[in-house]
């Protein structure tokens, strides 16, 4: 067990570094001179000879003429920096200074995470609550009515996408009924505390949470009614049922342990994204998390924010993909075997 | 052998009862895999629908771009947010066949009949307050004899020669001139033979040649010239100008503004009997029959065509004429965008009388007080902000969405099927180099990664450019998928018998995959990629709703539901986004659909053996 997870970390360092290189050089496809840009202000003053000259040096300064991977050690943080002969980059927690915000990338993103944090742990267990029990009961009902509708819905659910459900919603919860706000995070000018502060957050966000979860239905309630009905169908439950043991210990005892294996792992992936956020949502309900903060990096050109959430986006995924594996290997016994 | 079994007549065997029970033997013979198959799709009924109605709305976007032509640079901000109607020529009961005069609007008409009340119809509210079809009560009870719509108000005078201005008031449209206001006031008639109305002004003329123009200056050449005053016999209004036809044949700009329809206004025009215009240009008919048009002329306006007969009066409307001859008939040249260009034949077989035209209608009334129409119904979905009819682009859009999600489905099967193939083919390093790049890709987050690409590499190329990257980028991102159904299914074909047969009958590995392997898991591919063509859609879609995927001009399902994100629309014009989720949503539905009922077709666990 030990030799396989320290082979999926290695695996996953470089990937990282990998997908971080090709994130870096892509990025580099923007033409951006922080040379001149900090020389600018000074062009009245200094003739163009002297400027020209005061130029060169900076970018020898910056480093801006050293090849891609050399930039990208420096940026990375595995380099030293050329101004400041530090190591100073992503892995010491430099992520680079948000154009739009003024301010250092690093300082932006713990607020805006605590807020996508917030919104998706609602969706998340409502839609995890929605859907196991649901699942479970298609694939013991197979083409019951129950399940044909459920199968009906959960194919509308995952085949329209998830604006245009939040499309609907708005118009029927918040415009037409007026159940919710349409937009927002809190109540425009309020200074609640405590209690009322929580209650009216959640009263803002429980419309993006019903979208969320909603649209999040029609996949995870299938996947897990498939993986019951594999299971349901399996040898042991013949035996486990001919052995008079009650339906409901061959249902959860003996099927729905082994329908888990697949399940869970798509449930740990579901919990990564947790921290990722939607941006789609975010957007369209106009909440400040990490995808809304990611559509105006890259809306307003803003690539250091942009690119540094990415970067988080692919570290979340490398994650989600270690935890997976090992939970593969936690649960079933045969993925340890060292191959 | 018992008689049963003798060879049925060549009668039954033609039209007989081809579904009776065969036998086990019979029925197992029967089946070859692609066979089932099919026969397992066209019994699964929901799958069937969604077959047809997609292939329904294939044709729809596939073919009706070819009668919706999309014109990308095409706006018109006098038909913008105008509701699903097609009431925009439907004159009222009481109005037919008793026209006394009738005014086309932007998107509305009105008219009044000869007992003088007045009707609207079509769309009238110009904003969300001003609506031009909230008719004063004065105007109501008033005997109106000549009414005039401008584009967001309506003139009308009543037989006292009292003048009403309704609509939008704010830019001086009812600031009406002090002769009229006194004149009303003394309760003394002035005569009017003319009204017109223009954008934010009106014009008012009587009987003996004074020329009354009143309204938002700012925009509009709303001053008379001295000399023409008493001397004018009809006016035309431009957009912003007016043009008057003299009382001894000539025509003047009665304006102290310079511009084009002042500057080019032609030498030498006289016996002129008729003028019109319209948005940018004047034309002239003279006592022989000879139109002359100048102004910026656009959309062939100045292109007059061939006339049967001598032309005797003029209309106008925003971008286009229409002549009336001498022998009752009628003719149209100009912008025909609207179909207001094009005479039906119902008219050209009639004698007519007289037309109204204006913006993009035309109503003609025939000798026997029919009315005739032709020109801009209405728009079945409504239009959107920039005044484009939602129809047409929805259509155009499908088949970009469309286009768009097959090619990319296209790329990455090709991908996906190449190192797939190679991975489960070669195996060892290969494999394993293969799918670990496979899962990276797969597993990076789709939508945060195509937004970055499009808008790294998106904002230096052309619009076209950009959405051939949209195709690549999609393709590229979402191979991985085929590509490990493509090796699995290699490598667990690989054990089969058959597979162990053709090795033992020593053909060679090539062939094997390739003859052998591959076309059993075709079904399987064919299901991968119906059900990867519609996440293709419903990923572009999803990229251009947030601004990131194909840019518009060019319609796509996504990027006609951008903007459509705020309760405004949501409520007020919900057409703009109502049409566009529900034919996208249906479609991809149905696509999902088909691809289900192809995976229980193809799954032979499926078929209850």
């Amino acid at each position: 067990m030990t030799k396989y997870v320290i082979k999926r970390i290695g695996y996953m360092i470089i990937v990282f570094f990998v997908v971080s290189f090709l994130m870096y050089s892509v990025y580099n496809l923007i033409p951006s001179d922080p040379a001149r840009a900090e020389l600018e202000p000074l062009k009245q003053t200094l003739k163009p000879a002297e400027y020209e000259e005061r130029y060169q040096e900076l970018r020898k300064e910056y480093g801006l003429d050293d090849p891609i991977p050399v930039r990208y050690a420096r940026w990375m943080g595995l380099a030293k920096d050329t101004r400041t002969e530090t190591f100073h980059g992503m892995l010491q927690g430099y992520f680079g200074f948000s154009q739009v915000y003024k301010k250092d990338v690093a300082e932006i993103i713990p607020d805006r995470m605590e807020n996508t944090i917030f919104i998706n742990i609602f969706s998340t267990i409502l839609a995890l609550g929605i859907t196991i029990p649901l699942g479970i009961y298609c694939a013991v009902h197979k083409n019951g009515i129950i399940d044909k509708i459920t199968q009906v819905i959960t194919i509308i659910g995952y085949s329209i996408p998830v604006y245009i459900i939040a499309l609907i919603f708005i118009w029927v919860f918040a415009v037409a009924l007026g159940w919710f706000p349409v937009t927002g995070s809190q109540t425009p000018g309020s200074d609640y505390v405590g209690m009322q502060a929580f209650l009216d957050r959640l009263y803002y966000i429980s419309l993006p949470v019903i979208v969320m979860t909603f649209g999040s239905l029609g996949g995870m309630t299938r996947y897990v009614r498939a993986a019951m009905i594999e299971a349901l169908s399996q040898d042991y439950i013949r035996t486990a049922r001919a052995k008079g043991l009650r339906e409901k210990v061959v249902i959860y005892s003996h099927a729905w342990r082994n329908a888990l294996l697949p399940v869970i792992t798509v449930i740990i992936g579901w919990f990564l994204g947790i921290f990722g956020g939607s941006v789609i949502i975010e957007n369209t309900f106009g909440l400040n998390g990490m995808g809304a903060l990611y559509y105006v990096g890259l809306m307003n050109n803003d690539f250091e924010l942009a690119l540094s959430i990415q970067m988080f986006y692919i570290v979340v995924s490398l994650l989600g993909q270690l935890a997976m594996d090992l939970s593969y290997g936690l649960v079933d016994p045969r993925v340890r075997v060292d191959k | 052998m018992n008689k049963d079994n003798k060879k049925p007549s060549l009668f039954a065997r033609l039209f007989g009862n081809r579904n009776k029970q065969l036998s086990f033997m019979e029925e197992e013979q029967l089946q070859s895999p692609t066979r089932m198959i099919v026969r397992n799709f066209l019994n699964n009924k929901l799958g069937m629908a969604g077959l047809i109605v997609f292939l329904c709305i294939f044709l729809f976007v596939m073919i009706g771009p070819k009668f919706f032509i999309l014109d990308l640079s095409y706006q018109d901000n006098t038909q913008v947010n105008v509701p699903p109607t097609l009431s925009m020529l439907s004159i009222p009961e009481g109005l037919e066949g008793n026209v006394k005069d009738i005014t086309p609007g932007t998107t509305f008409g009105v008219g009044v009949d000869n007992d003088g009340h007045l009707y609207t119809w079509g769309y009238t509210k110009i904003t969300e307050v001003i609506d031009v079809g909230n008719i004063p009560e004065e105007v109501k009870e008033a005997h109106i004899e000549q009414i005039a719509a401008g584009y967001d108000h309506i003139a009308a005078i009543d037989d006292k020669g009292n003048v009403y201005v309704w609509g939008n008031d704010r830019l001086g449209q009812t600031n009406l001139p002090s002769d009229i206001t006194t004149a009303m006031l003394m309760k003394k008639n002035l005569n009017f033979k003319q009204l017109e109305a223009g954008f934010q002004f009106s014009a008012a003329l009587t009987e003996d040649g004074q020329l009354y123009m009143w309204g938002n200056q700012n925009m509009a050449d709303i001053k008379v010239r001295k000399e023409y005053q008493g001397n004018i016999e009809k006016i035309a209004l431009t957009t912003y100008n007016c043009v008057a036809l003299l009382k001894d044949g000539t025509v003047a700009y009665v304006g102290l503004q310079k511009n084009a329809i002042a500057d080019q206004l032609p030498e030498g025009l006289d016996n002129i009997v008729d003028i019109a215009a319209t948005g940018n240009t004047v034309a002239a008919v003279d006592a022989d029959g000879k139109i002359t048009v100048w102004g910026n002329a656009s959309d062939g306006l100045n292109v007059i065509p061939e006339m049967s007969a001598k032309p005797v009066e003029l209309y106008g409307g925003i971008k286009h004429y229409t002549a009336l001859l001498e022998n009752g008939e009628v003719i149209s040249w100009g912008n025909n965008f609207h179909k207001q260009a094009t005479v039906p034949e119902s008219v050209v077989e009639k004698d007519i009388e007289t037309v109204f035209a204006g913006f993009y209608q035309n109503y003609a009334i025939t000798t026997t007080g029919e009315t005739e129409t032709w020109g801009l119904k209405g728009y079945a979905f409504g239009t959107d902000n920039l005044g484009r009819d939602i129809l047409t682009r929805l259509v155009n859009a499908g088949q970009v969405t469309m286009t768009v999600g097959a090619i990319a489905v296209i790329i990455s099967l090709v991908i996906g099927i190449i190192l797939g193939g190679v991975a489960g083919y070669f195996g060892g390093w290969v494999d394993m180099i293969v799918m670990r790049i496979a899962e990276v890709i797969g597993g990076l987050p789709f939508i945060p990664f195509a937004m970055i690409l499009s808008a790294i590499i998106g904002t230096r190329i052309s619009v076209e450019q950009r959405m051939y990257l949209i195709m690549v980028v999609l393709g590229i991102l979402s191979w991985p998928g085929t590509a490990r159904l493509i090796r699995a299914q290699i490598l667990s074909q690989r054990e089969q018998e058959y597979v162990t047969a053709a090795q033992a009958m020593g053909v060679r590995e090539k062939t094997i995959v390739f003859k052998h392997i591959l076309p059993n898991v075709l079904s399987l591919i064919l299901v991968s990629a119906t059900l990867d063509f519609a996440t293709c859609m419903l990923t572009e879609s999803t990229l251009s709703y947030l601004g990131f995927g194909i840019a518009p001009p060019t319609p796509t399902w996504g990027n006609m539901l951008n903007g459509a994100n705020n309760s405004v629309v949501i409520q007020q014009y919900w057409w703009r986004w109502v049409f566009t989720a529900a034919i996208f949503g249906v479609c991809t539905i149905c696509i999902n659909l088909v691809g289900d009922a192809l995976r229980d077709a193809v799954d032979p666990k499926s078929n209850g053996r």
